[in-house]
């Protein structure tokens, strides 16, 4: 097997700051990390690897500029999947988010791996930042590949794979013909922590970057992004228990919700 | 201008008729393995009774053959699949997720929530587009035009996905996103067992109970069906009390809708208290039983 793993460069949406009055939202000085869901693609691809054998190789088109910190940011996310059992990367940075969309990123991971010449591709469902798992699909389509969404298990049978996959009311059991893309969940597994010897074997393993070259036009424009304006009363009831109880369900009658 | 629609779902897809009756456009609504019950607000209907919903690769070519300038869908998981492979085939844009969509000549403007709940995109494109669309943010048309009825034979293509089983999940009664109460427990309680109490307060106020990532994915307390959070279920109760939950990002984008919020926290700096109506400073495992006591007074 030849796998692809797509990495995302995710805002730690944890950490942004945003200012409701003036709308303004701190992107730039946000950290980034790693998409969560797609280290569980990361950890899939190095599962399959070790029963059936191949090689596995991220791709990560950085969609955050290429600032010195977004650099750092990225190359450490890339050094962590190598250490978690990865064999090489491939990195293009330099891409703008607001000029860059799912059309345009798919096109550029898409000819990476047909350069690659992987069979299969894995990425998470989504990832913390933005969340939509357009870019899996779109890949898929740009490749002419089937596609297959919300993966809870992947087996390897021959040149198929059998898929477990989560919808809202029904499990479902696939049989997919290779080559193929396959967007993954938290569920299907638990990312390993890599070990010190493995970090440091992983500083030696062959990392490509390469610049964004804006070949293709974005379908879609981000006209603005606005900081959600929820009004919450924020009231933190005081006193003793007794009393913050019996004033919270007062409350709670007024507002007419018990 | 044309619209097509397309859901799993019939009570999804007569939201997507609402809001293009909105847009004023000519609409044909497609379904597979599904009958038309009382669908009213459309020009047409293409009735694929050969397709099965769970067939994305027949679903999808049954789109691709429908001509449109936006094509509409349920932002459900089944929905969501399709919208990059559908927008990608029609060299279009794709936006997921929509709370409200309008049309100004050839462009079509979206709003979308981003960054884990902290932002509103506003994004827009040049049609052709393929946009799924938030659940309850339209309602469908109770009077209209009968649409025209047409039965379509499955196209015949390569098949590369079989379905090889299907299991329902379990039930876990009302569905979270229904829920007009909803009790949410988090990482504050210490043994699963604990979690009764919860039960207990969801049942006194009729209501049912969630829970945050950590219980359900990690300890696996709880089904993942009861997992509040923007990966998992986002749900808009009436009245939403969360309990030992520390107000993560990517839960507290899951509770925007909530109409009023409590939090009970031991940790006055905990981030929940910031999305909160109503903030109590306590252990749970005095105040729960003490609320359940009044409750039942």
């Amino acid at each position: 097997m030849n796998i692809a793993v797509l990495l995302k460069q995710s805002i730690d949406v944890q950490e942004l700051m945003v200012d409701p009055d003036s709308d303004k939202i701190y992107l730039e000085e946000a950290p980034t990390k790693p998409g969560e869901i797609d280290l569980n693609a990361v950890e899939e691809a190095v599962r399959i690897k070790e029963k059936v054998g191949g090689k596995a190789t991220l791709i990560m088109l950085s969609t955050w500029g290429s600032s010195g910190k977004r650099k750092r940011e990225a190359r450490e996310a890339i050094k962590r999947s190598l250490a978690m059992g990865l064999d090489d990367a491939i990195f293009i940075f330099g891409a703008d988010g607001r000029e860059v969309d799912t059309y345009v990123s798919a096109k550029v991971i898409a000819e990476k791996v047909r350069e690659i010449e992987a069979n299969l591709v894995l990425a998470g469902e989504g990832s913390e930042d933005n969340f939509t798992g357009l870019l899996p699909a779109r890949v898929a389509a740009e490749l002419g590949w089937p596609y297959v969404a919300y993966a809870t298990s992947i087996e390897v049978e021959g040149d198929h794979l059998i898929v477990t996959r989560s919808l809202e009311d029904y499990e479902e059991k696939v049989k997919v013909k290779l080559p193929a893309v396959i967007s993954v969940t938290q569920e299907i597994n638990k990312p390993r922590i890599p070990k010190l010897m493995e970090i440091v074997k992983a500083g030696k393993k062959p990392v490509k970057e390469e610049e964004f070259n804006k070949k293709h036009e974005s379908k879609l424009k981000i006209k603005s992004i606005k900081v959600p304006k929820v009004e919450r009363k924020k009231v933190v009831i005081e006193g003793d228990l007794d009393e913050v109880l019996d004033k919270l369900l007062q409350a709670l009658k007024e507002e007419g919700v018990i | 201008m044309r619209v097509v629609i397309y859901s799993d779902v019939l009570d999804l897809a007569k939201e997507l008729i609402g809001l293009a009756n909105e847009l004023n456009a000519e609409t044909e609504l497609i379904l597979a393995g599904m009958e038309p019950d009382n669908v009213v607000g459309v020009d047409r209907i293409t009735l694929y009774r050969g397709i099965s919903p769970e067939d994305q690769e027949l679903v999808l070519e049954a789109l691709k053959q429908a001509e449109a300038d936006l094509y509409l869908l349920s932002n459900d998981r089944r929905g969501r699949e399709l919208v990059g492979l559908l927008a990608h085939s029609k060299g279009g844009a794709s936006i997921v997720d929509a709370t409200s969509v309008k049309v100004e000549g050839d462009r079509v403007i979206a709003e979308r929530m981003t960054l884990g709940g902290k932002g509103v995109a506003v994004e827009e494109a040049k049609m052709p587009a393929v946009i799924s669309v938030m659940a309850g943010k339209y309602k469908p048309p109770e009077e209209g035009k009968s649409p025209e009825i047409i039965e379509k034979e499955a196209p015949s293509i390569e098949r590369r996905v079989e379905l090889v089983d299907k299991k329902e999940k379990p039930k876990v009664g009302v569905p979270l996103d229904k829920a007009d109460v909803v009790i949410a427990v988090g990482r504050g309680f210490k043994k699963k067992e604990d979690l009764k109490m919860a039960y207990e307060l969801a049942e006194i106020l009729g209501g049912v109970v969630g829970a945050t990532r950590p219980l359900a994915a990690d300890l696996k307390w709880m089904p993942e069906e009861v997992w509040i959070g923007i990966s998992g279920v986002r749900i808009r109760p009436k009245l939403l009390i969360v309990i030992g939950a520390s107000g993560q990002q990517q839960f507290s984008a899951g509770i925007m809708d909530s109409k009023v919020v409590v939090a009970i926290n031991n940790d006055e700096k905990a981030p929940i208290f910031e999305v909160s109506d109503y903030g109590i400073v306590a252990d749970l495992y005095e105040a729960v039983p003490k609320l359940i006591e009044k409750l039942k007074r």
